[in-house]
């Protein structure tokens, strides 16, 4: 139960803090919409499928990564600066689930530049959606976001090891935004970088979620199985990471920046 | 037995620099310093800015690990066995630094009580007191970011005392505290020690460290100078020194500076 407690209140403090920064609620309303116009010129005359795959999805996909990714990175950077990092690492409540509540905070107020980017797609490009299903369209979005949320607890626990977090930050967004095929097929992608974008599960939690819209490529089975192995290898990986990747923080001394 | 155990602790950093940090440097923070501390005493660590103050209580709380010697609070390691001893510790650190500027003092209170798992029931008896303690009950609602200087580390003092800690590690806690607020602390660790809490303090305040410490151990370049009762420190003070200074009474700030320079052959 105190556990729980724990989560809960990292979480509603996060929202409650995150939502007070100016920087934030620019990357949540703002950050979407240029995304959406970036993607929606690229793929104006490029076919209703490929429109919603890349416009609509696209500038979701991307928007959510952007919010996830840049704040719980971002958190670290700040509560490193703040000598709160340390702080929070030194009580008696399990890191990991500190951690794990920021990360839920910040995917909550994250759906919303998703849903944002999704409403100025439909309103400014009037494209047109089917859904061939929207039960599956459902699970896939619940998919993506553990997907995001299992990449982005790696991400923090790495990011623990190193003080330089905004250059890693920064190196990240448009990489993997490219690897992962948020905002064109990766198939486009030489075959030897195809064998990396495999391995994430975000790759393939965006051909789920494609599926059920555009109903081409990827079946929704043969995009789900390898995001389930990924999203597992990932978690096991965090998992056996987290005890070495925290002694390793305490030998560096790498929690604050004193 | 001791409460806090500590023999020749080393502590090291490796930085690097140039492409791709190929060179590395290693600082030698902290050098083989020994010391213990007893239940109930208020022992006092004294230095320079660099001395190695700050890297020590960062250690004794479980925030870093040591390079090696013996580091032990309450019986436990400090590298290894945290979880048997960070419920029953607590730290402040001097400045403004340490809790979240975008929250309320309450909001921060009641966050760190559930961080050291406080049951709800007394949770927020416990905030109410601790936010009149330091005198921010008026305040308690409003942002710290909107708090000076002197407030913010009132927050920082209450959150230091959110567990009821056996022992407490304090690092300049007094640093941006008006003469009051200063005193006022003072206070609350005096009514502290006497309820049995154990408290290492490290303070740039020689006259607080007097008053205050038991015993105070002297460190400079991470190696120990010299470690007793302020009593016992001041009166190793050279006669030459004595002279010097040409006052009736010899002050903790006097051996201090003589021990410092004399260190360096001045």
């Amino acid at each position: 139960m105190k556990s729980a407690s724990v989560i809960w209140t990292s979480m509603t403090l996060q929202m409650k803090q995150t939502f007070a920064r100016n920087m934030f609620k620019f990357t949540l309303f703002v950050g979407p919409l240029l995304t959406t116009i970036v993607l929606g010129e690229m793929f104006r005359f490029s076919g209703a499928d490929s429109f919603v795959a890349y416009v609509v999805l696209g500038s979701g996909i991307w928007s959510l990564w952007n919010s996830i990714a840049f704040s719980s990175a971002g958190d670290i950077n700040r509560e490193r600066f703040t000598n709160t990092l340390s702080i929070i690492f030194s009580t008696p409540a399990d890191f990991r689930k500190i951690l794990l509540g920021k990360i839920f905070g910040n995917t909550i107020l994250s759906m919303g530049s998703f849903f944002l980017s999704v409403f100025f797609a439909i309103i400014l490009y009037r494209p047109t959606i089917y859904v061939a299903n929207w039960g599956l369209l459902f699970v896939a979005l619940i998919l993506t976001i553990a997907a995001f949320i299992i990449m982005s607890i790696f991400i923090a626990y790495l990011l623990t090891l190193s003080r330089k977090t905004t250059i890693w930050m920064n190196c990240l967004e448009v990489p993997f935004a490219l690897l992962c095929g948020f905002v064109f097929p990766i198939e486009n992608l030489p075959q030897v970088v195809q064998y990396f974008s495999w391995a994430f599960p975000p790759t393939w939690a965006v051909r789920l979620l494609r599926y059920p819209v555009t109903e081409t490529g990827y079946t929704f089975t043969e995009a789900l199985i390898p995001l389930l192995i990924t999203m597992a290898v990932f978690a096991l990986l965090a998992g056996f990471l987290y005890k070495a990747i925290f002694k390793q923080a305490k030998v560096l001394g790498t929690l604050d920046m004193a | 037995m001791a409460v806090i155990e500590v023999k020749d602790l080393v502590r090291d950093f490796t930085t690097g620099d140039g492409l791709f940090n190929r060179n590395k440097r290693t600082i030698n923070a902290v050098k083989g310093i020994s010391f213990h501390v007893e239940k109930g005493e208020i022992f006092g660590l004294l230095g320079q800015n660099g001395a190695g103050k700050t890297t020590t209580i960062k250690m004794l709380i479980t925030m870093l690990a040591p390079t090696s010697g013996t580091c032990r609070v309450l019986g436990y390691d400090v590298f290894g066995q945290e979880k048997q001893i960070r419920h029953r510790i607590n730290f402040i650190f001097g400045g403004e630094y340490g809790i979240y500027r975008r929250l309320s003092a309450r909001d921060n209170l009641k966050y760190f009580a559930n961080l050291y798992k406080i049951d709800k029931n007394i949770r927020d008896k416990r905030v109410d007191e601790l936010l009149e303690l330091v005198e921010l009950s008026d305040r308690a609602d409003t942002r710290v970011e909107t708090f000076s200087k002197g407030m913010a580390q009132r927050v920082q003092i209450a959150r230091g005392l959110i567990n009821n800690p056996e022992v407490l590690f304090l690092d300049e806690p007094t640093i941006g505290l008006d003469p009051l607020g200063a005193e006022n602390l003072r206070e609350v660790i005096r009514k502290l020690q006497a309820g049995g809490t154990t408290i290492l303090l490290t303070t740039h305040n020689m006259y607080e460290a007097d008053e205050l410490c038991g015993r105070i151990a002297i460190i400079k370049q991470g190696e120990l100078l010299t470690l007793g009762t302020p009593q016992e420190i001041k009166s190793r003070l050279t006669p030459r020194r004595v002279v010097e200074v040409a006052r009736d009474e010899i002050t903790l700030e006097d051996a201090y500076i003589q021990l410092v320079k004399g260190s360096d052959g001045q």
